[in-house]
């Protein structure tokens, strides 16, 4: 069978970047428009490293609007760059985190090289769970984002243009851990790419994990004192890299009696004292069994599971995690080879 | 002074009264929509069913003397600010014993002494009155906050975003929740709300925006519970977006054409605000469905007395006509 045009999926998630963060820290909403205008500018990336197709998720709420806009007001005018043939997903959308799913899922069914995903923590998590080998270019439009890059669209759609067509090499794709999270003798319920938290909120609200008071562990893949949010404890006390083939779980404890306490930038224009009881790394594939009391399990950042004492709950660390484009090292291996010298086409 | 409980301790009686509030809503508006069809209710009514967490999630840490302003779908807001449901069904069947003596109806239901300023049949005419009541506790020295309720359509409204820009300048104690069901009257937001997400609006104008999960009370309950603490400690105004669904037409009448098959009976299967509460509550072990039971047969039996009094009560005489009509200085 002869192999079809070079592929690439874009998602991105019209939901990222406008929960209850904004009243109580300082973080700002995260446009819609910016996110369409941010895949327009992808796309001329990918098309730009020779990608020939690109499936997109048909989002509502100003995503698709933007992207229309910048079609149209590019179009008339020469110097524009050219676009790879560009094609809406067809799926029934139903705004939440279904359609997610069912994007990557039509993603892989079309073969694509790679999907380009802009969402935060919670968007690539989703993905991750769905995409197989796939390699993702997590671009960074939530609120916390330990996992997506803030980058340029235009260089991360060049970046992951390069690897989809295959003019990179394997330097430019790196293998993330992941946490699995078990319940009930589920080992892969669910799972998160940078944090799990334990919390004695009851419920999972308005999602998103603000009070530090609450949470009694947490379990993290990797860790650097300069990002912002749980895993940042993690930071403070070790940091880990990406590429280290072990985590670490820490347990909290309240400020006035731990004997260790942290400064945590724990969200936009949130830094808080974290009292910290002990820590030890997390090994692969070592399942630590949670004791549960009433309470909720944030995964990335976020409360996703409402458990009590009658649950059994797990957290394990994998180091077979997604595949991600680096896209320094894309461009750096670019550089050092010419594969972007000469005339446009 | 105002007294409410910290936003986020929910007692189990918090939960007993927050699903006891919902429930009422559903069967007064699911009555409605029973009662309407056979002709003995004048005017116009506009049903809140589906929606119902919004209301209790939001109003249940207003106190007695905060203010609300509601919109034309107001029967949930006015029910969630405590007005009196038998007084409230007497008003929508135009009974002289109704809230406003049968002259306000369905569209304009007001209880002053319970700060429900009234629903109102001008869209988008809600957050200008909040302005005004947050302005006048603010220089009263009061701690009281002032919520306005609005749809998406009021959403694009000029009086909408004027009022934003007016809470944002004065700094008022207001919070501008605007629920997003999904439709204006008969046209989807996806034609009518373009580029800039609801809650992106509240960046323009300097003020912090969120959008939550309108089905879910827990969501809002929280969401609500940070912009009224922050709006009742001089933070001044903020945006909540609640994207939600009603169960019902924009009035009763309504062929609802503009909705997809199904839409509304996978919407009552999946998203249903009061089946999920029942079912997490449960599951926490927090309260036995069998009194959430007890609260459903309770609040059937008073709805059913509130539509036999309305039925029941006396129309307005012609000499009442023109009282509580004007005011005078």
């Amino acid at each position: 069978m002869a192999p079809g045009p070079v592929t690439v999926g874009v998602i991105a998630n019209p939901a990222s970047g406008r929960d209850i963060r904004r009243l109580v820290s300082g973080a700002s909403v995260f446009d819609n428009a910016e996110k369409g205008s941010m895949i327009y500018r992808f796309v001329a990336g990918l098309r730009a490293a020779g990608v020939e197709r690109a499936l997109i998720m048909p989002a509502f709420s100003g995503v698709y609007e933007s992207l229309e806009r910048n079609l149209r007001s590019h179009r008339a005018i020469k110097e524009s760059p050219a676009l790879p043939h560009l094609e809406y997903l067809d799926m029934h959308v139903q705004h939440d985190a279904h359609d997610t799913i069912e994007a990557v899922n039509l993603m892989l069914e079309q073969r694509v090289g790679a999907i380009g995903v802009l969402g935060g923590d919670g968007t690539n998590r989703i993905v991750a769970r769905h995409c197989d080998d796939v390699p993702l270019c997590a671009l960074s439009t939530g609120t916390n984002n330990a996992f997506p890059e803030m980058r340029e669209a235009t260089v991360a759609g060049l970046a992951t243009g390069l690897v989809a067509t295959g003019r990179v090499g394997e330097q430019a794709v790196r293998q993330e851990k992941i946490l699995r999270v078990g319940l009930d003798g589920d080992p892969r319920h669910d799972c998160a790419l940078v944090d799990v938290a334990v919390s004695s909120e009851r419920f999972v609200g308005s999602r998103a994990l603000w009070k530090v008071g609450t949470i009694s562990e947490i379990f993290v893949t990797f860790a650097s004192p300069e990002s912002l949010g749980l895993s940042s404890v993690a930071g403070l006390l070790e940091p880990i890299s990406r590429q280290a083939p072990y985590g670490l779980h820490v347990r909290l404890a309240a400020p006035t009696v731990a004997e260790s306490v942290l400064r945590v930038p724990f969200a936009p224009g949130l830094v808080i004292p974290v009292g910290v009881g002990e820590a030890e790394r997390l090994e692969p594939g070592k399942a630590v069994r949670l004791e549960t009391a009433a309470g909720s399990l944030a995964l990335d950042g976020e409360r996703e599971l409402e458990v009590g004492p009658a649950n059994e709950v797990e957290v394990r660390l994998d180091l077979k995690g997604p595949l991600t484009i680096d896209v320094g090292a894309a461009m750096r291996e670019a550089s050092f080879r010419g594969l972007l010298n000469g005339r446009a086409d | 002074m105002t007294e409410v409980a910290s936003p986020q301790e929910l007692s189990k009686e918090d939960l007993l009264d927050a699903y006891r509030t919902m429930r009422t809503i559903r069967e007064f508006e699911e009555r409605l929509h029973t009662e309407f069809a056979t002709g003995e209710i004048p005017g116009f009514v506009h049903l809140y069913a589906g929606e119902e967490a919004i209301a209790t999630g939001v109003i249940s840490h207003l106190g007695a003397d905060d203010y609300v302003a509601s919109t034309h779908r107001g029967h949930g807001h006015a029910i969630a600010k405590g007005c009196d449901v038998k007084g409230m069904m007497k008003e929508i069947y135009g009974k002289a014993e109704g809230l406003c003596h049968g002259k306000g109806g369905s569209m304009h239901i007001a209880d002053l002494d319970k700060g429900m300023l009234g629903a109102n049949g001008i869209v988008g005419g809600g957050p200008p009155l909040v302005c005004g009541a947050g302005l006048s506790a603010k220089v009263r020295g009061t701690n009281q906050v002032a919520v306005s309720f609005t749809g998406d359509g009021g959403s694009n409204q000029g009086t909408t975003l004027e009022s934003m820009n007016l809470a944002s300048v004065w700094n008022l104690p207001v919070v501008f929740v605007i629920e997003n069901n999904g439709y204006a009257e008969a046209t989807s937001t996806n034609f009518s709300v373009k580029g800039i997400d609801i809650a992106k609006r509240a960046d323009g104008f300097g003020i912090p925006g969120v959008t939550v999960d309108g089905h879910d009370f827990f969501a809002v309950h929280e969401a609500a519970g940070e912009a009224i603490r922050r709006a009742r400690e001089g933070g001044g105004p903020s945006l909540i977006e609640c994207k939600v669904n009603r169960y019902f037409g924009h009035f009763e009448g309504d062929a609802q054409t503009y909705r997809a098959e199904n839409e509304v009976e996978n919407l009552r299967c999946e998203k249903d605000c009061l089946d999920n509460f029942r079912r997490r509550v449960a599951s926490a072990g927090l309260i036995d469905e069998g009194e959430l039971d007890r609260i459903d047969e309770e609040v059937k039996q008073l709805i059913n007395e509130a539509v036999e009094e309305a039925k029941a009560a006396p129309d307005p005489k012609a000499d009442d006509l023109l009282t509580d009509v004007y005011v005078s200085y």
